[in-house]
């Protein structure tokens, strides 16, 4: 090493370093981030129990990677990084032909599939209310011809086969539906959600199994809601330089409809779509407004009532189903904890649908308030 | 704290450097002892006071033979026993009680609840470290240290505290006293340090991430292909993890004045185990040639003596990795290898340096399977699956999958291990290389920090040892 070299490197090093170790307090702290949808960690007040017991130390070393400067960015980089290696996939996500981003799949035990359809059954021989169960796969299974060659992606079309073979619910092919129509635009691109177009897909299926009439596709008055979609597997994967999606509604807010959110009380009405949340991150909670633990919805129409278990694939299916029932209860049993058969019984229900996306189907684990028997018992405690 | 991340890079080096060189030089040692203890406390404040009482035990002990010495040797030779086994108590206790509990719990009508606690971080490392001081004191090797301070900085010394180099007292004791900062040293140290990271962050973390792909498959998954490719990935990840973090452990140091011994020195171009062991991991294996296997009569009392001897030291040094009987297994394979060559292999090696190549390859990624499997039948599936005999076949789509998504990372990181990179560079003209140095560096840092801010995927291996 000569001088000049020297000279260099340290002024490189110190530089780097410094910059950053001074704009990392300089630089207003943000509170959210919207990329990765979550809040993020601020500057934990000391104590000497939190020092002692550890959590001072590592809420600030998390609030030093959150509060990065230009962090974004950073991971943007280490995306681009992992592409041009050749890897096509970051943090559980697959880059995929057109820009969709597919997030992984992996086969859950049998068992757990077999239990919660084992209360799934429960349910079916418990009440006199006819029940209805569809189980909706992801892009990794309808468009998996998207995915990089030979990626490893767990078999969805597996898990909906152990369910139904086991399932005494009416079965409602989805897969089907959405298979007949896989080059359609029917997945987000950038969201692990179903587009309204693959929706109505998914209502088609529902109807044929009910029988009901579906409108035809060309009836609907479609309506761009926003362009700049980005959703769940966007913000996982880091891939950020990857086109927003484009969300649509199919059928029309008239105002007829009265949407009640029964977990207040009294219950609040709220809106068919609301569309405060086309201007922040999570944009698909304008279908009903998102996530709440029980929705009523009166739709003003002429038919029968319908009870729905739901995960948030169920939000954007509903509008579809105005025109068929007269009410349109939604039942979120990650949050609702009162008794399912007896809320049924009493509100005279005529049917009820218990609707999962495959993965959360898989992965959850609260549906044993399903079992009539149990919720007998705990609503007399 | 872990060098590899956010916190150290961005906060923690740059208020150590910059108050460093601001205070006099009489100050420095106290800067360093009190920072080392903030760096040691992060994880688990708490233990700060098992290492404080780990600094007094030695620092006393050594006060103690110091002043026994010459005179009265069988006095001195007590304090230094009590020291020794007062060390490895402690060692025992956080690190090996509840591997012993379980061991004896299986035997009928005994039962030894486990204690579960947390490793506190780099034990085994600097319980090495600080045994060697009495040990050198007693032999004569080393002065007694009388600043309880300077002692202290060298027991916690930041760079080297959790995971090494293992720095004996010897090697570093005129340093404590007096050391020369200079701007070439500094230079020299932000190039081997930024080496490190990268070595870390850019090579290490991503071939782990192809061995954790694999490392669970089940028997009929698993093709030759793919345990092939997962057993090289784990072999080039541990390589570039630890020799990484010698590196900025060699690098912090000469930023701050120190000079520590090598560590690696490129051990996957070994033609003998008997080389592997030589370049792999260095100050570990002279620690144990200096302590253990020289004090045991090395090889100067016979055949079977030496072989009983080679037997102790590599199964202390199999266990010392980790509290497993696995790593226990895993050591006495080496013993047997290095056993075969003093008795007649490594001669004939020498005369053929290809096979010898391939033979060491072959017994250490082997090793390295045995060495990372939690358990016997996983190590057995992996075996089968490489040497021909797995149900998994040749090889499948989803080998192809990471061949083509990890295949450059792989080769990148194989060229790394030869010291061709380092050669080429060196031949390159001074005005080329004052260009090249500040501009590579500049883009390991950036992308290591990209990597570093992205990832919760960053564990660090050497934790558990």
């Amino acid at each position: 090493m000569n001088k000049t070299e020297i000279k260099i490197v340290i002024a490189v090093f110190a530089l780097f370093i410094l910059a950053l170790a001074v704009l990392l307090p300089v630089m207003p702290d943000v509170e959210f981030s919207q990329q990765e949808n979550r809040l993020l960690q601020q500057l934990p007040s000391f104590s000497l129990e939190a020092l002692a017991d550890g959590d001072f130390t590592a809420d600030f070393e998390s609030y030093t990677t959150d509060q990065f400067p230009f962090r974004d960015a950073w991971t943007a980089l280490k995306a681009r990084c992992e592409l041009l290696l050749g890897k096509k996939e970051n943090n559980g996500v697959y880059y995929c032909k057109g820009g969709a981003l597919i997030p992984n799949f992996d086969v859950p035990a049998k068992e757990t599939v077999d239990k919660n359809i084992d209360y799934l059954n429960a349910l079916v021989d418990g009440t006199d209310i006819p029940v209805y169960f569809g189980l909706i796969p992801g892009a990794g299974e309808v468009q998996a011809s998207l995915l990089p060659k030979n990626a490893p992606m767990g078999s969805q079309q597996t898990v909906i086969d152990w369910a139904y073979d086991r399932s005494r619910a009416f079965n409602i092919d989805v897969q089907s539906a959405l298979g007949a129509h896989k080059d359609e635009y029917i997945f987000y691109r950038t969201d692990h959600h179903w587009t309204s177009l693959g929706a109505y897909y998914g209502y088609e299926a529902l109807c044929q199994a009910m029988g009901l009439p579906a409108p035809s596709l060309a009836s609907y008055d479609r309506q761009t809601v926003s362009e700049s979609f980005y959703g769940t597997t966007y913000s996982s994967s880091g891939f950020s330089w990857v086109k927003p999606d484009t969300m649509e509604t199919f059928v029309p807010d008239d105002g007829s409809v009265k949407v009640l959110d029964m977990s207040k009380d009294p219950p609040a009405e709220g809106p068919l779509y609301d569309a405060s949340f086309l201007d922040v991150k999570d944009k698909y909670s304008m279908f009903l407004g998102g996530n709440c633990p029980l929705r009523s919805i009166e739709t003003g129409h002429e038919g029968p009532s319908i009870l729905i278990v739901r995960d948030s694939y169920s939000d954007s299916l509903a509008p579809f189903l105005l025109e068929n029932f007269s009410r349109i209860d939604l039942v979120d049993l990650r949050y609702y904890r009162d008794s399912l058969a007896s809320y049924a019984r009493d509100n005279g229900f005529d049917m009820i649908l218990v609707l999962y996306s495959v993965n959360n189907f898989s992965t959850d684990r609260n549906l044993f308030l399903l079992e009539p028997s149990l919720l007998e018992t705990e609503e007399e405690k | 704290m872990v060098f590899s991340s956010i916190l150290f890079m961005f906060i923690y080096l740059p208020i150590v450097l910059a108050v460093y060189y601001i205070v006099p030089a009489r100050w420095r040692n106290l800067w360093l002892f009190i920072v080392n203890l903030v760096f040691y406390g992060w994880g688990e404040p708490v233990y700060i006071l098992l290492m404080i009482f780990s600094i007094c035990l030695n620092y006393v002990s050594g006060l103690l033979i110091g002043r026994y010495l010459p005179a009265r040797r069988k006095k001195a030779k007590g304090v230094l026993i009590l020291n020794t086994v007062l060390n490895l108590a402690l060692l025992f206790f956080f690190k090996y009680f509840d591997l012993v509990a379980e061991t004896l719990s299986m035997i009928p009508g005994v039962d030894i609840p486990a204690l579960g606690l947390t490793l506190p971080i780099g034990i085994s490392f600097y319980t090495f470290q600080t045994m060697s001081y009495p040990i050198d004191v007693y032999r004569g090797d080393g002065h007694v240290q009388k600043n309880f301070i300077k002692f202290g900085t060298f027991v916690a010394l930041f760079p080297q505290l959790i995971a090494g180099p293992i720095v004996r007292y010897k090697d570093i004791a005129q340093q404590l006293d007096e050391r020369h900062e200079s701007a070439d040293q500094f230079a020299a140290g932000v190039e081997r340090f930024v080496v490190g990271l990268g070595k870390k962050v850019l090579i290490a973390n991503n071939v782990g991430m192809l061995w954790d792909v694999y490392a669970n498959a089940a028997p009929g998954q698993l093709t030759f292909v793919g345990a092939w490719m997962a057993a090289m990935a784990f072999s080039l990840q541990i390589y570039f993890d630890f020799s990484g973090y010698s590196d900025m452990a060699i690098g912090l140091g000469r930023m701050l004045g120190f000079t520590f011994l090598e560590n690696f020195n490129y051990p996957y171009i070994s033609r003998s185990v008997t080389e592997f062991w030589r370049r792999w991991h260095i100050s570990l294996g002279t620690w144990f040639r200096d302590y253990v296997y020289f004090p045991l009569g090395g090889n100067r009392k016979g055949l079977p003596r030496q072989l009983l001897n080679l037997l102790i030291v590599w199964a202390l040094t199999g266990i010392w990795h980790g509290a497993s009987w696995t790593f226990l297994f895993w050591g006495l394979y080496y013993a047997f290898f290095l056993f075969l060559e003093k008795m007649f292999l490594l001669k004939w090696l020498q005369k053929h340096a290809v096979v010898g190549h391939i033979y060491t390859l072959l017994v250490a990624v082997s090793g390295w399977v045995i060495f990372q499997q939690t358990s016997v039948s996983q190590t057995a599936v992996f075996f089968r699956a490489m040497y021909g005999f797995g149900q998994g076949g040749f090889c499948c789509g989803q080998d192809l999958y990471y061949l083509a998504g990890f295949g450059t990372m792989l080769l990148i990181a194989c060229v790394s291990c030869l010291p061709l990179g380092r050669d080429l560079f060196n031949r390159l003209p001074q005005k080329v290389r004052t260009v090249a140095a500040p501009v590579l560096l500049l883009a390991v840092l950036v992308i290591s920090t990209a990597y570093l801010v992205d990832s919760t995927y960053n564990p660090f291996l050497y934790f558990r040892f």
